[in-house]
């Protein structure tokens, strides 16, 4: 049943907020990407060793800890509240949900969720190509000649590769004569080029990988745009509760500027024009909090978590844009400042509103799994 | 006799429970109709007087019109999610209660449960629960709307511990048809306007009550204008403590913006049927529209899914603004229903054939904004919403402190 919350989930909230609000504040965030330094790999090593968190989406079978989609979905959370740009979205979440899906058919993607769990392998998805984020149909990527034993040599250009710079292994979706599959491959074979790229959202990095000719290896024979279909449905659901750590953030930061700041003799936050754009901020993330975990409650493959999906694809990534907004106006000149945060987190609104698709076509979808008799009508 | 469920039940067992007594009590013409989807038939036998009277009190009876009042006041003592799986099934035929019921059940009911006598509890709450009475609020007045406390009604306590009340009060829904109001008086003027204040159960049968219809912007009658003059009350008629009203309304009030925001469940809503008409009109085929519509699907899942959080979370999450949360939504909701629904049909609104009824789009058009204003506006709502939620400061009332008979008239 949905929201059944219980100790553990509590215990891992305190546990994650604990580690990220001590080891990886939103300061922290600003200074490795000053130096572009994009991963603390202490930090990485601590949450595998100490918490665990890289194991959490990972099956027990596969040597993981089989956490609930709550459970990893609570740990997006509290990274989003303090705009946590390392691997963990890109390895424990985008790669994990894709190897997930082919380790029936791939050893080695079994084998590869394994070294994730323990932390010994960072992984990157990349997907996108020709200016659309989550594309999967429309991938131009070859990865020709495989051989007996899923040899192949990749060609092709993918954007916006999160961690793509830095990761140890790519995980590229491209074409086969079979049709579309996953591919791994070394980051740093021969015939990988990664390029860091400057980004919008300065706390979460991206790369262009260009392959080729670049040595990999096909992960079964599984459809690959059917399987980025269904990760991009949990990792809708996962990405909504990052957006709504951040909008929380958002709004419990500015109502407290709110509160201490004071003109006309008064706390701004007791003149209606404040007070009532914070109330509406406030229902912002009450409703997107209720989506991404009511999707979360829903059991994998269900069409409840896709309808559960969509619509937390649709209303968090628009609340954490519109609060991001309104905080930056609500703090007046100071926000809209480099050195205040609020400019990061609508950085982010931006990033997680494109990532996963953009949410007009979130919309459709919604519309064609409510409405499948109506959704031709056009 | 009360249905044998345990109040520890969960949603689905008490689905089942109330499904199986349902399926057992009711007529077998009403259960074939029901089946059936014949709606006319199923209604037609509510609006039997005969019929719909012994069916509500069988109902009342086995405690499904009133699944979380304690079992000792005629309830069933469930969870408010688990009293979310009898209503469910109880809509599932559409034999539960109007919405001219929603006062005395939703509103009266909780707030004599958790302020009345034994004597009160006793006289009212099985009648409301068997369908007997129906009860409508006597709250706002023309000079006292969001500012509730402002009220002016008197009522004066006389030598023999009776009341005497004079006043005027307004937007009561379904008082016109009301057996018993609840009533917000002054009870002394010389205190500050929240101290000052006390809730009665009046008999709308007692001389000097007369309800006056008020014709709405829709054209329907549904609220009035309620006139007490010299209107006798006894002792019996006070809920809670002389002067302490506005604590007893506080708990109406609270129920009133829970109640106004449907059932706990997420699935087909005001939005689809608006997609379906939209795309027989072919303005589905409008992008523009077409997001429109697919937005307000969104907003409405998502207010739905906000709903059985609340539930489920009951007693956890800050009581009172949670529930103005989703009113304030709901009202959003409703408010782009009806704009939509003319957008959608834009001739189809404008004009039908003489005689006819009004055509729900027209209707939804010109109600859009009735829940953005009645319980509590959106404005105070989102006041409520950023004082407790966000601990922002309370809007100025520089009248707050003051005696009620010192501060400046209103009109």
């Amino acid at each position: 049943m949905e929201f059944t919350w219980t100790s553990e989930h509590r215990d891992l909230r305190v546990a994650v907020r604990r580690l990220m609000t001590t080891r990886a504040p939103v300061d922290r965030a600003r200074a490795l990407a000053a130096d572009g330094v994009r991963h603390d790999t202490e930090l990485w090593a601590t949450m595998a060793e100490q918490l665990g968190l890289q194991a959490l989406d990972v099956p027990e079978e596969h040597g993981g800890v089989g956490g609930s989609l709550v459970d990893v979905a609570v740990v997006l959370e509290e990274m989003g509240a303090v705009l946590h740009g390392g691997p963990f979205l890109s390895t424990a979440v985008l790669a994990v949900e894709v190897l997930r899906e082919l380790a029936p058919v791939a050893d080695a993607a079994g084998d590869l969720l394994g070294r994730i769990a323990e932390g010994g392998a960072t992984v990157a998805v990349a997907l996108a190509e020709d200016g659309r984020a989550w594309s999967p149909g429309t991938v131009r990527t070859t990865a020709t000649g495989p051989t007996s034993d899923g040899a192949v040599r990749l060609t092709g250009t993918k954007q916006l590769v999160l961690d793509g710079a830095d990761a140890d292994l790519l995980l590229v979706l491209a074409r086969t004569d079979a049709g579309a599959r996953w591919c791994l491959v070394d980051g740093t074979a021969d015939g990988v080029t990664r390029e860091r790229q400057e980004g919008l959202d300065l706390t979460r990095p991206s790369a262009t990988v260009r392959l080729a000719d670049a040595p990999g290896q096909v992960l079964g024979d599984l459809d690959g745009v059917a399987v980025a279909d269904r990760v991009r449905s949990v990792a809708s659901v996962l990405l909504a509760a990052e957006q709504v750590g951040a909008a929380a953030e958002v709004v419990r930061r500015t109502a407290e500027h709110a509160t201490t700041r004071r003109q006309f003799g008064r706390p701004v936050g007791s003149f209606q024009g404040v007070k009532h754009r914070l109330a509406d901020m406030a229902v912002r993330v009450e409703m997107a909090r209720s989506a991404a975990y009511w999707a979360a409650f829903q059991e994998r493959g269900s069409a409840d978590l896709e309808l559960g999906a969509l619509v937390a694809r649709s209303y968090c990534s628009d609340a954490l844009l519109q609060t991001a907004k309104d905080c930056i106006q609500l703090h007046g000149g100071i926000g809209f400042t480099w050195e205040h945060d609020a400019h990061l987190f609508l950085r982010r609104a931006r990033l997680d509103a494109t990532l996963l698709g953009d949410t007009r076509h979130a919309r459709e979808r919604l519309l064609a799994h409510t409405h499948p008799d109506l959704q031709g009508v056009s | 006799m009360l249905l044998d469920l345990s109040a520890d039940a969960t949603e689905s067992e008490a689905f089942a429970a109330a499904d199986a007594w349902l399926r057992e009590h009711l007529p077998d013409d009403v259960l074939a109709a029901a089946l059936g989807a014949e709606w006319d038939a199923v209604t037609a036998f509510l609006d039997d007087e005969e019929r719909g009277a012994a069916w509500y009190a069988a109902l009342g009876a086995a405690g499904l019109s009133t699944p979380t009042w304690p079992r000792e006041l005629g309830g069933l003592g469930l969870s408010a999610a688990a009293a979310g799986g009898v209503a469910e099934a109880v809509l599932q035929y559409r034999v539960g209660r109007s919405m001219t019921d929603f006062v005395g059940l939703a509103l009266g009911g909780p707030t004599i449960i958790e302020h009345g006598t034994d004597a009160q509890k006793e006289r009212f709450l099985g009648p409301l629960a068997r369908g007997e009475h129906r009860w409508c609020q006597l709250f706002s007045e023309p000079g006292a709307g969001s500012d509730l406390a402002g009220l002016s009604t008197r009522a004066e306590r006389q030598g023999d511990g009776t009341w005497v009340v004079n006043g005027q009060k307004v937007w009561s829904s379904f008082a016109h048809l009301s057996d018993f109001g609840l009533l917000m008086a002054r009870t002394d003027p010389d205190l500050p306007k929240h101290r000052g204040i006390s809730y009665f159960l009046v008999d709308m049968t007692t001389p000097g009550v007369l309800a006056r219809p008020l014709r709405q912007m829709t054209g329907d009658a549904e609220f009035n204008e309620v006139f007490l003059t010299d209107v006798h009350l006894p002792p019996e008629a006070l809920l809670g403590e002389v002067n302490g009203g506005w604590a007893v309304a506080i708990t109406t009030l609270m129920q009133e913006r829970n109640g106004l925001t449907g059932r706990p469940a997420v699935g087909e809503g005001r939005s689809d049927d608006l997609l379906r008409r939209a795309a027989e009109t072919g303005a589905l085929a409008d992008p523009v529209l077409r997001d429109r519509l697919l937005l307000l699907l969104v907003e409405e899942r998502a207010l739905q899914m906000t709903t059985v959080r609340s539930y489920a979370e009951a007693g956890r999450t800050a009581v009172g603004a949670e529930g103005s949360v989703r009113k304030l939504v709901n009202a959003q909701i409703e408010e782009e229903t009806g704009a939509l629904a003319a957008e959608v049909d834009p001739l189809g609104v404008l004009a039908w054939p003489a005689g006819e009824p009004t055509p729900s789009a027209a209707h939804d058009f010109l109600a859009m904004k009735t829940t953005s204003i009645a319980g509590g506006t959106s404005e105070i709502q989102r006041n409520i919403i950023a004082e407790r939620l966000l601990g922002l400061p309370k809007d100025p009332d520089p009248e707050k402190d003051l005696p009620f008979n010192q501060r400046a008239r209103t009109t």
